[in-house]
């Protein structure tokens, strides 16, 4: 199944950066979010770190007044998918049905749900504010990114643990193959909620004083546009990069524990590679999964190891953003520009970017970028 | 490109306010019975309205205790109607090759009335039960259906509010005609919670008595809780095995309103290119189209904006083709409706009985549809189209077909 589609734009509002070329270049900086949790953000958790977008504002692609309808994920995802849009240069209004949008999210409508319920449950039914209602629905930012670009064609919403925005690019790459839509956003967003993160550290999911395996979890929205390829050469696009596979696998396992299966990583990835229909030696460059979890760490080292040898050049994103749906997003933003980038990281090597991204669940997902040209 | 692999249905499985077992609902269903009553899932004395379509009999026996204290209500639900479903389409996981089966499910409530107990004894000061916290999040079920039943495919959850399941059916569907899987499992699983339930009160898009699609007095949606499950597999392998081909999913229409949050497009424009993009996916002409499905909430907006958009879809034919709302039975089961409703419309395909819209006392002329009005009917279906319209603006449609030769 090569010709998946071709990336012609890219988004990314995050703590390191709020466009793609801030947030590239000061990952490869070796810059961090994660910082420690204050007091109040802490609780009574056991997770000590955290990488928040702190003092992020919509201002001013989004005027005030109208940023107060959105909730936070919904002005990330609007933000990035405006970036993904005016990169490719794609004109949405000559064919509106032909451009959709897939989001992937582990926590989007997390703000509005629990403000709604809070009032709900401590004072009453009758008093819960109808305003933030609509947005308690995860499907909230890519659906106001549907209103706000004008979006006509497919739009859903996956969430299916870490692998969600992987996940979300299979969606639009099946929705550019069956010809439901030239062009997709793809990508994924996440939002920090004090409630959903003290569900994580109680389910043992949080790297803290008491647990030295765990994510620190982050936030953001990070989104390319993937076009059919005939159909951006044909208007003149010239494309960032090309996904050429995916793989995914799957292990029965409870929702909330990991499971470090060596088989499903080597599946996931090999799956990819033949997808693509490229060798271990085409690949110069790894995006790991990778996001402080031990064993689950250890697992994709040793499969790296072993279909690899000597591991190519490898940038651990999530050890500068966190982890969370939306770092998959980010994984594929840092592909698509090394790809692109000339004076880039692989340059010299093979260009071909490996993207990791394995959940709890047993959720298994890789993808495999290359140059377009 | 290699032909395209077809994709039929092999396996039903449901758990509803008329019914639990496919069977059961059915006849329910077909006889007209009401789900929508008093419950007594939460408190619901100090909400706008009282009565939801909720389930009284979830056939979990074959769950352990520990199993059942572990597990979300969602949970229970579609692991009992996956059973059944798969138990229906004969198919035996320790033959098969576990890698090609996949789970994809529609959900967004899920299990969020455990959650709520949990952040309640939160926000008091308490502490509650870990294993119940994170029951809101929808992509548990299909964890679970997998670890259940031992598959290793591609697991997705789709979470589109109500147009959830519909779009997971879809999903399923293009992963098995692309080759990503042979069978996938698909549906969802959605119950009350106090933030659905507090929430379309809030909107005050609720009826207090049991919901009218299409009358001219209908004054809001009744909320349910549902699920459905059906096993979809590639057409070949289905009658190489001799399993029980109850329908084909002939393809499905995804579309962005890009129009209003929560309110439908009146103009139908936005509904009508959501049917229409299903219809070409599936290869049927409007005149093909035997029975609609409908998305029929009954509040005032959804019911004349959805004809609007089956007019602009399906021309004059809109008028005559039988058009039914089950949610007139069980209520709006939410992400689970699009499911649950499909589940419907393959028996309706099936059988030729098509299951009748009640409750339906006063014409309305902005709602001039044939909608199987209080008593079900006899007639050939050979094309079947389900709607599902979400918050959002995610606008989906769904169509089922006869067995072709």
């Amino acid at each position: 199944m090569a010709h998946r589609g071709v990336v012609t734009g890219t988004g990314a509002v995050s703590a390191l950066g709020r466009t793609p070329a801030d947030f590239y270049r000061r990952l490869l900086a070796g810059e961090t979010a994660i910082r420690p949790m204050t007091a109040e953000e802490r609780g009574v958790m056991q997770a000590t770190h955290v990488a928040r977008y702190d003092g992020f504002s919509p201002q001013p692609e989004i005027p005030a007044m109208k940023a107060r309808r959105f909730d936070r994920g919904s002005q990330f995802a609007i933000l990035a998918c405006q970036q993904a849009l005016r990169e490719s240069g794609l004109d949405v209004a000559a064919d509106p049905e032909a451009v959709g949008i897939a989001l992937g999210t582990g926590s989007a409508g997390a703000g509005a749900l629990t403000e709604f319920l809070k009032v709900l449950l401590l004072e009453s039914p009758e008093a819960a504010p109808p305003f933030h209602f609509p947005n308690t629905v995860a499907n909230a930012p890519a659906s106001q990114v549907s209103i706000e670009l004008k979006l006509y064609g497919p739009n859903v919403t996956i969430t299916q643990k870490d692998p969600s925005a992987l996940n979300a690019l299979l969606f639009a790459s099946l929705a550019l193959s069956t010809g439901r839509a030239r062009a997709m956003l793809a990508g994924a967003v996440d939002e920090w909620n004090a409630y959903y993160a003290l569900g994580f550290d109680r389910v043992g999911a949080l790297r803290g004083a008491k647990r030295s395996s765990g994510i620190v979890q982050g936030e953001g929205a990070f989104a390319v546009m993937l076009e059919d390829e005939e159909s951006a050469r044909s208007r003149g696009a010239r494309p960032l990069a090309r996904l050429s596979g995916i793989g995914t696998a799957g292990v029965p396992t409870e929702p909330y524990l990991f499971a470090p299966d060596a088989a499903a990583v080597e599946r996931a990835v090999r799956g990819a590679l033949e997808d693509a229909g490229v060798a271990a030696g085409d690949v110069g460059l790894l995006l790991p999964s990778r996001n402080g979890v031990s064993e689950m760490d250890r697992v994709e080292a040793e499969v790296v190891r072993k279909i690899f040898g000597r591991p190519p050049r490898t940038i651990a994103v999530k050890d500068a953003i966190g982890e969370m749906a939306a770092a998959g997003g980010a994984q594929l933003v840092t592909a698509v520009r090394a790809i692109a980038d000339p004076q880039g990281l692989v340059n010299g090597g093979p260009r071909r970017a490996l993207v990791n991204s394995f959940g709890a669940g047993g959720n298994f997902f890789a993808a495999i970028l290359e140059p377009a040209s | 490109m290699h032909k395209q692999r077809r994709v039929v249905v092999t396996g039903l499985g449901a758990v509803t306010s008329i019914g639990s077992g496919v069977a059961a609902f059915w006849r329910s269903l077909l006889a007209g019975v009401c789900g929508i009553r008093p419950f007594d899932l939460f408190d619901p004395t100090r909400y706008r309205t009282q009565t939801a379509g909720a389930v009284t009999d979830i056939p979990d026996d074959f769950l352990s205790a520990a199993d059942k204290r572990r597990m979300s209500r969602a949970d229970r639900m579609g692991l009992a109607a996956a059973r059944e479903a798969l138990e229906a389409a004969g198919l035996d996981a320790s033959r098969e090759d576990p890698r090609r089966i996949g789970v994809i499910l529609g959900g967004g409530t899920s299990g969020l009335l455990d959650s709520e107990a949990f952040f309640e004894t939160h926000l008091r000061g308490g502490e509650g039960r870990p294993s119940r916290v994170l029951n809101h999040l929808p992509d548990a079920i299909t964890d679970r259906v997998a670890q259940r039943f031992g598959f290793e495919g591609i697991k997705s959850t789709v979470t589109t509010a109500c147009s959830s399941a519909a779009n997971a059916l879809g999903y399923a569907h293009d992963a098995i005609a692309a080759g990503l899987a042979d069978v996938v499992v698909t549906g969802g699983s959605d119950v009350l919670a106090r933030l659905t339930y507090g929430g379309f009160n809030s909107l005050r898009s609720v009826d207090p008595d049991p919901c009218r699609p299409f009358d001219r007095e209908r004054k809001g949606l009744s909320i349910g809780e549902a699920a459905g499950i059906l096993v979809f597999e590639e057409a070949e392998r289905a009658r190489r095995r001799g399993a029980p081909i109850r329908a084909e999913f002939l393809g499905y229409g995804v579309t962005s309103d890009a129009y209003h949050m929560t309110a439908p497009d009146p103009s139908g424009a936005a509904g009508g290119r959501a049917i229409r993009a299903a219809l070409k996916a599936a290869g049927v002409n409007a005149e093909d189209v035997d029975y609609v499905n409908a998305h029929g909430t009954a509040t005032p907006q959804n019911d004349s904006a959805e004809t609007a958009a089956l007019k602009e879809a399906l021309g004059d034919r809109a008028r005559r083709v039988p058009t039914s709302s089950i949610k007139s039975m069980i209520g709006h089961c939410l992400c689970a409706s699009g499911a649950i409703e499909a589940v419907a419309t393959v028996l309706t395909v099936e059988s030729g009985e098509i299951p009748p819209t009640i409750h339906y006392e006063n014409p309305d002329p902005a709602c001039d549809l044939d909608c199987v009005p209080n008593e079900a009917r006899r007639a050939p279906v050979d094309v079947a189209v389900s709607n599902s319209f979400a918050f959002g603006g995610n606008s989906t449609a769904v169509v089922i077909g006869a067995l072709r030769p």
